[in-house]
């Protein structure tokens, strides 16, 4: 399924749109790497007011862990233009893959099993393209990180509640730790809360403004939206973070502790 | 083409424009060109300072740089916490800038932040203080303009979402819009700000402790602090003055939830511009009420030297929570303000008209035994006399008021110490009660208490504890024998 | 890709401090259209506009454009915008107006059919040639939403929530102004559509 329609859609299901690139669908079974997350629900903490509280979200394939440097060396060096040498100042800020050495260098900044920071949404999808993936939607990747190590609810799991909180009050570790050594949660998938932000394909739809008052009524003057975005369950401070950090990005920038993972579609 | 005069000083939504243009897109601003007031940089200081009154007497546009940094400080010794800072330190840098300037704000996220943050702004006319043209992404920048039309004392604040815990992290800070004619002329400025901290370990509990969101939403701060730290401003970082000096005071409250109720001990504020406004100067105020996101300054002239004592005076937090610092005061004495101590003497505490007398008496008593006991030379080498004297110390000092003075307690009320059966047939549960307290009934001599005694445990030491113990075992007519430090440290450790 | 095929031959009279190193590599001697890094009209998407044509945003080149994303099914905001613009474009001086370009790019891939744009068009009174309607594809339109910097979300009855931004892009296809918010003063607008020309 395109990106695109996922992310123009939110979570409706016409098959309507035109479709810029053929869907990436995966075979069964599960490839290498990928971990199934079954069909289940995403509950997002902002919402439209006529939207309903929680979106069916149908299985699908998330890779196990983010992309690794090397893994993205391989990309540039494959994809000259998105060498940070050559790359378009419209699809990378400044900052694009500043923790390497060079352009097709990791050097002692960026080791080769730890996640790739610094790429710019553009680039995301563009790796994600060149492999045949997409990058998952903010649907799909949260319902994969609401689940705990050891249950689906990871709420009500005290032990999973304390590391994801944990996490946003400790310094950055730089250079980052390798990729795919967190634990697992529930459904295997490791590395979605503990290490690093990642992009997700829709990420602009989210529609707040960075303040947070105002996010409970969203303001009619900035964007014209159907009706307004209540907040619920406001103690998960997590999910709000992570709704304010996709809001404060723009589809270029290049931030040191934000890499992605892929994605994709089951067939049907 | 016809420009209005009016456009030449941009609204807040055109700033706001300019700061999308300039910022998140690295084009040049038009603003500047729009401007025609003389352009400054302004002097920013981390707090306890001040950056030095305006002296200008015309309007300027005023470039304001604030770098948001994400560091691990110390809360209390031994005690780490990630504080998110507005240039580096909690409170936030002071900004000065005088009514009718343009400032000019350039908020930096530096790239090591985990989080985006935003500022609002108290002093800014116009939706969200700023909040929405400023939220910024870690390692990028952003810009907006807005003239400080109202003069007065404003809380900013980072407002991104969870608002509490960016604030609880240590977000905020103070600008202060001068008056066009200035403040009056004092001699020393100092910048304060209180603020609750909210982590998963207890109050003390040692290492790097992450932020508690579930005590954040019960409002139950582990620490209420001026200045980021417990004992930001005690020792030789508190604040100092000379005699016959006058002291200004930028107070705030960052929060995010509690209110303070400020107060210098020893001190009465001359004047108090309430709530940081500039139309409204109380004098002679003992307790000011800070709102949280609120202000206040006061100046008050230091007659005496010694030490004064900062503190929400709601004191479980100045006591057990950290919110106390010091002032200094350093000249001559001035007996006639204040004599220093001119009696010593035990109150009872006793409230009751018809024991006042007795009261009175026995406090002298009191009194007398306690220089009899630190002035014999003929019982000071005695170890176990010694140990009953300073054990007597203690108890003079916390347990007679409910035991009182002759151990024979409250019928019905508070258990006698004086031939208790309770305590005689176990010492160890004695130490226990002590170091832990007692609530709900037991029986005593026969009669039934049902009361709560506190937890003594970070009040008294071991030795302490052993000394009061042997001071009650050895007292009123008992005999039951002696204390160690190491009997108290073993029954403690029984009880980790 | 068009973007990097232009890159390459581009020659720069100096680079922008803030470019990128080797970003555009000069090939001596050979003249070639100059396009700035950060010009939108590198992209290579294709447009239909309201009269069944096939476009490029390189078709624009030349004249600044002020450029607004929209949808016409919209019942608060966009009418609002689309009145800004023509108060903006009455604003201007002559000789400006003369060569501003007006664009509406819809969100609505569905709806928004060169047919539905051409009856927009006439309800709104927007003259040919200055105004220009433009109709695409889904990943397209997601793509100039994101460097433009506009959030955008479609709801359960296919509307969409969207940042209200008018943008202004200079002759060579630059973001050079951006006004976000509606009620905003148009005047600044107007100022910085004229900048362009300078």
């Amino acid at each position: 399924m395109s990106p695109f329609r996922l992310l123009l859609l939110g979570l409706a299901t016409s098959a309507a749109l035109r479709l810029g690139a053929a869907e990436p669908a995966a075979p069964d079974p599960v490839p290498p790497g990928f971990v199934r997350i079954p069909a289940g629900n995403y509950s997002p903490v902002l919402r439209m007011k006529d939207e309903p509280e929680t979106v069916p979200v149908a299985a699908f394939l998330l890779q196990g862990r983010p992309v690794t440097n090397a893994e993205f060396l391989a990309f540039v060096q494959a994809n000259p233009k998105w060498r940070s040498s050559q790359v378009s100042p419209l699809f990378a800020d400044t900052g694009y893959l500043g923790e390497w050495a060079g352009a097709l260098e990791l050097g002692p900044g960026a080791p080769a099993d730890s996640p790739v920071v610094r790429v710019s949404w553009f680039a995301a999808r563009a790796y994600a393209r060149w492999k045949g993936l997409r990058l998952p939607t903010t649907a799909e990747w949260e319902r994969a990180a609401a689940a705990g190590y050891e249950v689906e609810d990871g709420q009500t799991e005290a032990a999973f509640r304390d590391a994801v909180i944990t996490w946003f009050t400790v310094p950055n570790l730089r250079p980052l730790p390798a990729a795919g050594r967190g634990r697992p949660n529930y459904f295997g998938v490791r590395d979605l809360h503990t290490l690093i932000w990642e992009w997700v394909d829709d990420f602009n739809t989210a529609l707040t403004t960075g303040e947070s008052r105002a996010d409970s009524g969203l303001e009619r003057d900035l964007f014209c939206g159907a009706g307004s975005v209540g907040a619920r369950d406001t103690g998960n401070y997590p999910a709000f973070m992570r709704a304010g950090y996709r809001s404060s990005l723009r589809a270029s920038y290049t931030v040191p502790n934000l890499g992605f993972r892929c994605a994709l579609s089951l067939s049907p | 083409m016809h420009i209005p005069m009016n456009s030449l000083i941009p609204t807040l939504r055109q700033a706001a424009a300019f700061a999308l243009a300039a910022s998140a897109l690295s084009l040049p601003s038009l603003h500047a060109a729009a401007t025609a007031l003389p352009v400054e940089q302004a002097v920013v200081t981390q707090a306890p300072h001040v950056p030095p009154p305006i002296t200008r007497r015309t309007e300027a546009h005023v470039v304001v740089n604030i770098e948001v940094k994400e560091v691990v400080k110390r809360m209390d010794d031994g005690v780490d916490y990630t504080f998110w800072t507005f240039g580096g330190s909690v409170p936030g840098v002071f900004i000065r800038v005088r009514e009718g300037d343009e400032v000019e704000l350039h908020l930096n996220n530096n790239p090591t932040s985990k989080m985006p943050h935003n500022i609002d702004l108290h002093a800014v006319t116009g939706p969200g203080g700023g909040a929405a043209s400023t939220f910024t992404a870690p390692g990028h920048s952003s810009q907006f303009t807005f003239k400080a039309l109202n003069p007065g004392l404003y809380v900013y604040h980072c407002a991104t979402t969870p608002v509490p815990m960016h604030i609880g992290n240590g977000m905020y800070g103070l600008i202060l819009v001068e008056p066009k004619d200035g403040l009056p002329k004092v001699d020393k400025e100092y910048y304060v700000m209180q603020g609750d901290f909210y982590t998963q370990g207890a109050h003390g509990e040692t290492g790097l402790q992450p932020f508690d969101p579930v005590k954040a939403t019960d409002e139950r701060p582990t620490y209420v602090v001026f200045n980021g730290a417990v004992g930001s401003l005690v020792g030789d970082n508190a604040l100092t003055a000379n005699v016959g000096e006058t002291v200004r005071l930028f107070f705030g409250v960052g929060g995010p939830n509690l209110t303070s109720s400020f107060h210098i001990i020893g001190e009465i504020f001359d004047h108090v511009n309430t709530e940081g406004g500039t139309g409204l100067v109380q004098t002679n105020v003992q307790t000011t009420m800070v709102p949280s996101g609120g202000s206040v300054f006061m100046d008050f002239k230091v007659d005496v030297p010694g030490t004064y004592v900062l503190v929400d005076h709601s004191l479980s937090r100045a006591f057990n929570k950290g919110a106390l610092g010091m002032m200094k005061v350093s000249g001559p004495e001035n007996k006639s303000i204040y004599s220093g101590k001119e009696l010593d003497a035990v109150y009872m505490g006793d409230s009751s008209a018809a024991a006042s007398e007795s009261a009175k008496r026995e406090a002298e008593l009191v009194s007398q035994r306690q220089a009899a006991i630190e002035s014999n030379p003929a019982i000071a080498n005695i170890s176990r006399e010694i140990q009953i004297e300073r054990g007597k110390k203690v108890y003079l000092s916390l347990c007679f008021a409910c035991h009182l003075a002759d151990g024979k307690g409250l019928p019905a009320v508070f258990p006698p110490l004086a031939g208790s059966d309770f305590l005689k047939a176990d010492t160890n549960r004695a130490i226990r009660i002590v170091t832990k307290g007692l609530t709900g009934p037991v029986t005593v001599n026969g009669g039934t208490f049902n009361n709560v005694m506190p937890p003594q445990e970070t009040a008294l030491s071991q030795d302490q504890i052993a000394d009061v113990l042997t001071y009650v075992m050895n007292s009123f007519g008992n005999d039951f024998g002696t204390v160690s430090a190491a009997d108290v440290k073993r029954v403690q450790n029984e009880l980790k | 890709m068009k973007l990097f095929a232009l890159l390459c031959l581009a020659v720069f009279a100096s680079t922008p401090a803030t470019a990128q190193p080797a970003a555009a590599p000069a090939v001596p001697g050979r003249a070639a259209p100059a396009l700035p890094p950060k010009s939108l009209y590198h992209l290579d998407s294709t447009w239909t506009d309201d009269t069944g044509q096939t476009r490029q945003l390189l078709s624009l080149l030349g004249d600044p454009v002020v450029v607004a994303m929209i949808f016409t099914n919209c019942e608060y905001a966009c009418p609002i915008m689309v009145t800004d613009l023509l108060r903006i474009r009455a604003a201007l001086p002559a000789a400006e107006r003369a060569r501003t370009k007006f664009l509406l790019v819809s969100f609505d891939d569905v709806r928004d059919t060169p047919p539905v744009l051409r009856a927009y068009r006439a309800k709104m009174n927007l003259e040919a040639p200055a105004w220009q309607l433009f109709h695409g594809a889904a990943p397209d339109i997601q793509e100039l939403a994101l460097l433009f910097g506009v959030k955008v979300k479609r709801d359960a009855r296919g509307q969409f929530s969207h940042s209200n931004l008018i943008t202004v892009l200079n002759p060579t296809g630059e973001i050079a102004y951006q006004r976000e918010g509606l009620r905003g003063d148009t005047d600044e607008v107007v100022r910085a559509v004229t900048a362009t020309l300078k």
